[in-house]
């Protein structure tokens, strides 16, 4: 059996184990990254719309990682009806997600990184004592074993690393979305914009997103929540009705599945020598599934943090600390709310959808923002209100 | 018993609600740890494609 030593190992290929890394590397640390796919950014099991803004803030974009453009906002209503909010209220893009991974992953062994596709981890190693030092992984059949100062759980929403290491990870089903994505052809939507369906005839507890990307194709998919989900009404089956139903002429090119975590962030994002990153510590916005800028720039703390680790051990639990906190100011407050007003918004039938969409349809479309709709939610469900000031207040 | 029908799209969803940690991937199948597994269905039930049977 062989065995190497680094000074960190991450587990997990996606945004947030990719930035850790680059990190990590940049900062001069031997990096380890295995991944469990044989490519990298395949499959994409995700809807791929990030705001720019938001974006921006963590990487400089890439022509190439660019799908789409986006510069509107429909909400479609149970009845049908298409609500576009103000144009330029949203701003965004439909990234391609493999292109990104794959040049993210460049970047990361430029800087020195190795990376090794096919190698499924299966476990952590403990010395005697109980710490841990290393994974166990699988390559192609035999067992290998690598060590490192600091592991990175960066293993995606099954979070079976995190899990090894004594931290509670599994998800109540209504904290998780089933979801189900079609990404298909000859689509010719007529606005350059993000469509949502909301209301439970499309997707019980979640909703159905259509996506352009170039050349007439779009991402089309669906989550719906957990509690819904059994074998005879799963995010598939809503997904075909969906396409039959809304799309009759799209060819399908690629289905995927995928789980999107709706609770709030994991409690612990590190402990001992080991951080969790992105998906895998349930940093998603609860309520509309968005993760990928969460993972980049959890995994961009976590690995710049565990290279100072790795030069101070003795300061790796305050570093560590650190990193809980950072993440918390940064999202994982907005999530304990938004995951309360997440249950509120859940409560709203299809009817609740129809009448206030039908009052916002009233107002000129250029002065339609998001506090217009929140006004109207809260005029149809006066209630509405109380729950999301005890949402923000924590009551 | 839970088992795999042979269709499933090793997305992982139904390892991140199993109470027991009986759920694993590989690169591109599903393993059932049948000794630690508890029956509780949750995988049965979450998975988007239906992909997991109890016989």
């Amino acid at each position: 059996m062989m065995e190497q030593t680094w000074d960190i190992i991450i587990v997990g290929g996606g945004p947030g184990g990719l930035f850790a890394a680059l990190e990590a590397a940049r900062a001069g640390k031997k990096v380890l990254l295995l991944e469990r796919k044989r490519e990298m950014g395949v499959p994409v099991r995700c809807g791929e719309a990030v705001g720019k803004e938001d974006f921006a803030n963590y990487v400089e974009m890439e022509p190439r990682w660019i799908g789409a453009e986006i510069n509107t906002f429909i909400m479609v209503l149970p009845n049908g009806k298409e609500v576009m909010l103000k144009r330029d209220l949203y701003s965004g893009y439909v990234l391609n997600r493999d292109l990104f991974e794959y040049d993210v992953a460049a970047r990361a062994a430029d800087a020195g990184a190795t990376i090794k596709m096919r190698s499924n981890v299966v476990s952590l190693i403990r010395d005697a004592g109980g710490n841990i030092t290393g994974v166990r992984a699988m390559e192609l059949g035999r067992e290998r074993e690598y060590y490192a100062s600091v592991i990175i759980a960066a293993d995606g929403v099954e979070s079976r690393i995190a899990r090894q290491a004594g931290i509670a990870t599994a998800l109540k089903p209504q904290d998780i979305e089933p979801c189900v994505q079609a990404t298909v052809s000859g689509v010719s939507l007529p606005e350059q914009a993000l469509y949502l369906y909301v209301g439970t005839c499309y997707a019980p507890g979640g909703y159905a997103w259509v996506f352009p990307k170039a050349n007439n194709c779009a991402n089309i998919g669906l989550g719906i929540n957990g509690k819904y989900s059994d074998k005879n009404n799963t995010a598939r089956l809503y997904l075909d009705r969906f396409l039959e139903k809304h799309f009759p002429q799209a060819s399908v090119q690629r289905y995927t599945t995928g789980g999107v975590p709706v609770s709030m962030n994991l409690k612990t994002l590190a402990k001992d020598n080991l951080m969790i990153v992105g998906d895998a510590g349930r940093m998603v916005n609860p309520l509309n599934g968005g993760g990928i800028t969460h993972a980049i720039s959890s995994g961009k703390k976590a690995g710049k943090l565990a290279a100072t680790a790795c030069d101070s051990p003795n300061k790796m639990k305050d570093l560590f600390a650190r990193y809980e906190k950072e993440i918390a100011r940064e999202f994982g407050k907005n999530h304990e709310h938004q995951y309360r007003i997440k249950d509120v918004v859940y409560q709203l039938k299809d009817e609740d959808y129809d009448r206030i969409g039908d009052e916002i349809l009233k107002i000129d479309v250029s002065k339609r923002s998001f506090l217009t709709i929140f006004k109207h939610v809260v005029k149809h469900k006066p209630e509405f209100i109380i729950d999301v000031v005890k949402a923000y207040s924590g009551i | 018993m839970i088992i795999e029908l042979g269709h499933c799209d090793q997305c992982g969803t139904c390892i991140s609600v199993c109470p027991a940690d009986a759920l694993m991937l590989t690169e591109n199948a599903l393993l059932i740890d049948h000794e630690a597994c508890t029956e509780c269905l949750l995988c049965v039930n979450i998975c988007p494609i239906a992909a997991l049977e109890n016989k």
